[in-house]
Formats: C-alpha cells, structure tokens, sequence
C-alpha cells in the first residue's frame, strides 16, 4: 500500500503547488478612494482597472475634480467599448476551475450606464451637448437586452436628456420625451425648457452592492440598503425646487433578469455538486468494502475506489461557481435633474437633501457658486448627496 | 509490487494529473507575453476593434468625401477659388467622437490635392487674426499692406456634417450602423450645391461571461 499513497501525495502536492497563486497585483488599501483607486490601477490586478477607474470617476466627481474623472471613464469606456469576441479571462472565467471574477471588470449593464451617463455630465460640462447626448444614448443602449422586455432601457433620464439635447441643438426631441415619460412610472416630467441654460444633476442615497448566495455562491444577487435621502430641493435666485428621483439604480440592477453567465455558474455548481457527491460515495464505499473485506483483493479494489474518490473530491474542491461580486459600491441610489435659466453673473446654489418624511437632512445641504458667463452655453453643475461643499464652477 | 496496486497507481495519479492540467493551467491565453508596438496603417483594421467608429473609418470617409467635392463644377470649374468655411460635424450616434477630426482630415486632403482650387477660412483661429490685425492697426508691429483695409475674406460655401445611429443590441450581439453625411451649401443661396455620405454597419459579440 505504501506505494501507492507515495505517488498519489506527491500529486496532490502538485495540486496545491500548481494551483497556488502568486501575491503579485496586491495592493494595500488605505481607504481613501483618492488614494487607493490610484494605486490599485497602477499596480493592482489588470482585471479590476476598470472597476478602480469606475470608483475614482465618481468619487472625483464628487469633489468637483471632473478633469481626472474625465481621463479615467475616458479610459474604461474604451474597454468597455472593444469587450467584443475572444478573451482569454473571460474563457478562463466560464471554466470550471477559476472564478467569475477572473474576468475583466466591466460591470453590470447598470454600471456600464452610469459610466456613460457620467461622461455624458462631462462632455455636457465641456460644451459639447451632442457627445454628451452619445453617452446618454450609450447608457440606454447598454440596458437594452435585459430579460423581460418591459425593462429593456427603461432609464428614465438618459432618454430624457437626449430629448433634451436635440432639442436644444435644433432637433425634435419628442420621441426620446415620450420614451422617457413611458417609463417614469407615474411621475411627470417636466416639458423641455430650451431656455434653461442651467443644468442641475443631482444623485443620492447608497447603491445597490453584489453579493452571492446558493450552496455555492453561485447566484449573483443584489442589496440596498433603505436610502436615507429620497428626495431634495434647489434653491437658486428667488427659486424653490422640489426634485424627486428619475431613476432608481436599485430597480435597474434587480431588473436586468438572469445571465448568461448564470447558466455558466448553474453548471459550475452542479459539476461541484456532481463531483462532490460522487467522491463522497466513492470514498464511503470504497472504504466500506476495504473494512468489511478479510479478502486482500476486495481491500485493494475498495482502498483504489476510496482513491478514486478522493481524486473527484479534490477536482469538486477545485471547481469554483462562485459568482463575480465585485461591485462599484460608490454608486449613488437616486438620479434627478432640474434646469433652470440664469442671467449671467454669479449664482449661489443650495441643495438640500430630504428623508421619506420631508425633513432637510442638514449635514448633507451642499452649497455650490454657480458662475454663468454666457446664456449660449449650458452651465452644468453636478451635486451628489455626498460632495464636497462649498464649490464654485 | 502486488500487481493490483500498480494497476491503481497509473489510473489514480494519471486522474489526479489530468485534474491538475485542467484546473491550473492557463489554457487557452493568447499572447500571454502581451503584444508589441505594431505599426499599421490608418486605413487598416487592427487587432483591437469595437463596433464604434475608428480610424480606417475615418480614413475611407474623408477620402471618399474629398474626392467627391474635388469632381462638383463649383469646385472644379470656378473661376476663382471659392472659399469654405468649416462647421463642426453634429454626432447623432451613440459614440462620442472628437468631432474636429473628420472635417480637419477633409480640409487637409482637399488642400493638399485640390493644388488651390478650393480655399479654407480659419475662422476659428478669428480671435487671434483679429488681435493680430488690430496691432497692426495700431502701429504696434510691423504691415506689409494697408492694415486699415478690411482683408477678411467671406465664405462661398459652408461645409458641414453629420454622423447618424443605429444600434440594435440582442442576446445575438451588438450592431451598429452609421451613416456619414456631408453637405456643401451656398451662403449666398441657401442651395445645397454638394451631398455625399458613406455608410457602415459593423456587428460583434461580446464573451458569454460578460452577457
């Protein structure tokens, strides 16, 4: 017997050495998103940069820094732009012995939509409505094949805005109106102000986050939590505001319906289950004979099956289901709009952020100085429940 | 050795190397040493692709648009050069593009092959030629003419563009088509004296662990 548990060690010691990975792309997080997005797209692991770049955008954003969230969607747009035929992580990501999240990071279809709908507020920022209307039509596009037709680019906003946009550069935006008003579930859009040369983007409350549930974590789900905010207000000149959510990122993420990829898990999972059970019963049985058996031959046939076994054990170990959790988690809950006209000249800008019951969560209120220096050009302010405040744009 | 047990060793280690095989290595990595500079040409589709547009795209429209405008009567038999003032392309599609660079490849192939049968305006350069008109106006520099005589040419013509969608995405793939259009208009008469476009429709299917 000893010769036969010697070559079958040193092979699971192959195994483990084999499949052991290197610590190479480790990156140490100091949990300041400026500091740590950074770093991790510098030296982390290349299949996470464009979840890094995702996460720094918006927290850029937030801090008015819209030239280094501009380079870094700019950046991740690209590959989500050329994702098209072969990849080697994405293949080594449907088999079964590696994870879901060996894949390069793109996100779900409604992080892909915010990536554009961000850059969308940039190019809008920059003077260039018509690119910004790209991103909007990009965002929608990227919702479009959801399972249920009902909730195939059912965004709110982006169509909203592209109405919006056309409009303003001459065109009829009446269609991507009326796409908007179909699925803003009750609420009532306001008419397109051409006038309104002052563009207010307004987003809160925490959004969804990924986790993974089933025997073996193969089933990607979503969670949010309750939003604090639900609601805000603008206040400009002599205006008062009420803005209630477009969209609701939560509802987007929980819409998409199953993927692709989920089947691809479902069979990960019955492999491992598959394999798992077979070794089990294999071990149990062959041991079983081996004890039971005075005969030498039934010992060794019963030890050999147990072996065999062990074998289906190590590769049900081996089999990972588990689902790609990775979750741009800076993400905001809400998205709200509200256009204005403004003369020239400096403007103070107040936006406060309400709870369910109406009530002005006070810490949150953001104060923003709104410069308009000409009416021929949108001013476009961005304000999210968690920016830095005062601003000045 | 009892011949039993090396019957089992092969079988066992052979399944417990064949699990080894298939569940570390990278099979199937394609250029796991990445892949160096490659020069190409712009017209020239690359190794990395994406159903928006790029540059051979660029590169076959502009061609195609110069030459266009180059064979017009208005163009090929006037007396004088007429003058043409560029308008920047409106992007109706989905893909944010640097709208500059279509019309600033058309002015560079008309000026390097129309040998100046057509001339361009740089009136987005206005501010500064304006600044630098006005010194001379003053006497701060130097003139080689009468700075006070108005020299500013005006537009013959007017040469914009636009670039329109259409997207389909399904569990098949995602297909866009765009179709380019130019246009050259008369501002004397409003007519639109030249119209070409060029179309393409380009389609692709992402891995099934990103759908």
């Amino acid at each position: 017997m000893k010769s036969l548990w010697q070559p079958t060690l040193l092979a699971a010691l192959l195994i483990v050495a084999g499949c052991a990975t290197t610590t190479k792309h480790q990156v140490a997080l100091t949990g300041d998103i400026m500091v740590d997005a950074p770093n991790a797209i510098a030296n982390g692991p290349p299949r996470d940069r464009v979840l890094w770049q995702y996460r720094l955008a918006a927290a850029a954003m937030r801090q008015g820094k819209f030239d280094v969230a501009k380079q870094n969607l700019d950046d991740a747009l690209l590959t989500l732009g050329g994702i098209y035929g072969k990849d080697a992580d994405a293949k080594k990501a449907r088999s079964y012995f590696h994870a879901e999240a060996k894949k390069t990071f793109i996100g779900e279809p409604y992080e892909r939509c915010m990536a554009y709908i961000y850059r969308g507020i940039i190019y809008w920022m920059d003077g260039e409505p018509d690119n910004a209307r790209a991103c909007f039509r990009s965002a929608e596009f990227e919702d479009s094949d959801a399972e249920q037709h009902q909730y195939a680019g059912d965004w709110v906003l982006p169509d909203y805005l592209d109405g919006l946009i056309t409009a303003k550069l001459g065109g009829d935006g009446s269609d991507a109106f009326k796409r908007a008003q179909a699925d803003a579930k009750g609420v009532r859009l306001p008419p397109y102000n051409l006038k309104a040369n002052a563009i207010f983007f307004i987003e809160f409350g925490p959004g969804p986050t990924k986790y993974a549930s089933g025997q073996y974590e193969e089933e990607l789900r979503f969670s949010t939590v309750p939003s604090p905010v639900t609601s805000a207000e603008l206040k400009v000149d002599a205006l008062q505001i009420p803005i209630a959510p477009t969209d609701d990122l939560a509802f987007q993420a929980t819409t998409r319906g199953g993927r692709m990829m989920d089947h691809i898990l479902g069979n990960k999972a019955v492999f491992k289950s598959a394999t798992d059970t077979a070794g089990n019963v294999a071990i149990i049985g062959g041991l079983a004979t081996a004890l039971a058996s005075n005969n030498r031959t039934a010992q060794e046939v019963g030890l050999g099956l147990a072996l065999a076994g062990l074998v289906s054990k190590v590769v049900s170990a081996a089999t990972v289901p588990a689902a790609d959790t990775r979750s741009w988690e800076n993400l905001p809950r809400y998205l709200s709009f509200v256009n204005v006209p403004l003369p020239p000249g400096q403007h103070v800008a107040t936006i406060q952020f309400l709870d369910a019951s109406g009530q002005v969560h006070p810490n949150l209120t953001k104060t923003i100085t709104v410069n308009i220096t000409t009416t021929d050009r949108d001013k476009v302010v961005f304000v999210s429940d968690t920016s830095t405040t005062p601003q000045t744009l | 050795m009892n011949p039993l047990l090396t019957k089992l060793t092969v079988p066992v280690c052979g399944a417990t190397v064949l699990a080894l095989l298939c569940g570390c290595a990278s099979s199937g990595v394609k250029n796991p040493s990445g892949v160096p500079v490659t020069h190409m040409n712009a017209d020239e589709q690359g190794f990395v692709a994406g159903t928006g547009m790029e540059s051979q795209d660029l590169v076959m429209v502009t061609d195609k648009m110069a030459r266009s405008i180059l064979s017009i009567p208005q163009i090929a038999n006037a007396a004088t050069p007429p003058t043409v003032v560029l308008s920047p392309v409106d992007n109706q599609t989905r893909f944010p593009i640097n709208k500059e660079i279509f019309l600033t490849r058309i002015r560079a192939q008309l000026n390097s092959k129309a040998h100046g049968k057509v001339l361009f305006l740089a009136r987005n350069q206005m501010e500064e030629l304006e600044k630098e008109r006005n010194l001379k106006r003053q006497g701060t520099v130097t003139a080689s003419s009468d700075p006070s005589v108005q020299e500013f040419k005006g537009a013959d013509y007017l040469l914009s563009g636009s670039l329109q969608g259409l997207s389909t995405r399904t569990k098949a793939g995602t297909s866009d088509y765009i179709l380019y259009d130019f246009h050259l208009t008369d501002f004397r008469t409003g007519v639109l004296v030249w119209e070409d476009s060029a179309e393409m429709k380009k389609q692709g299917l992402e891995d099934a662990a990103y759908r």
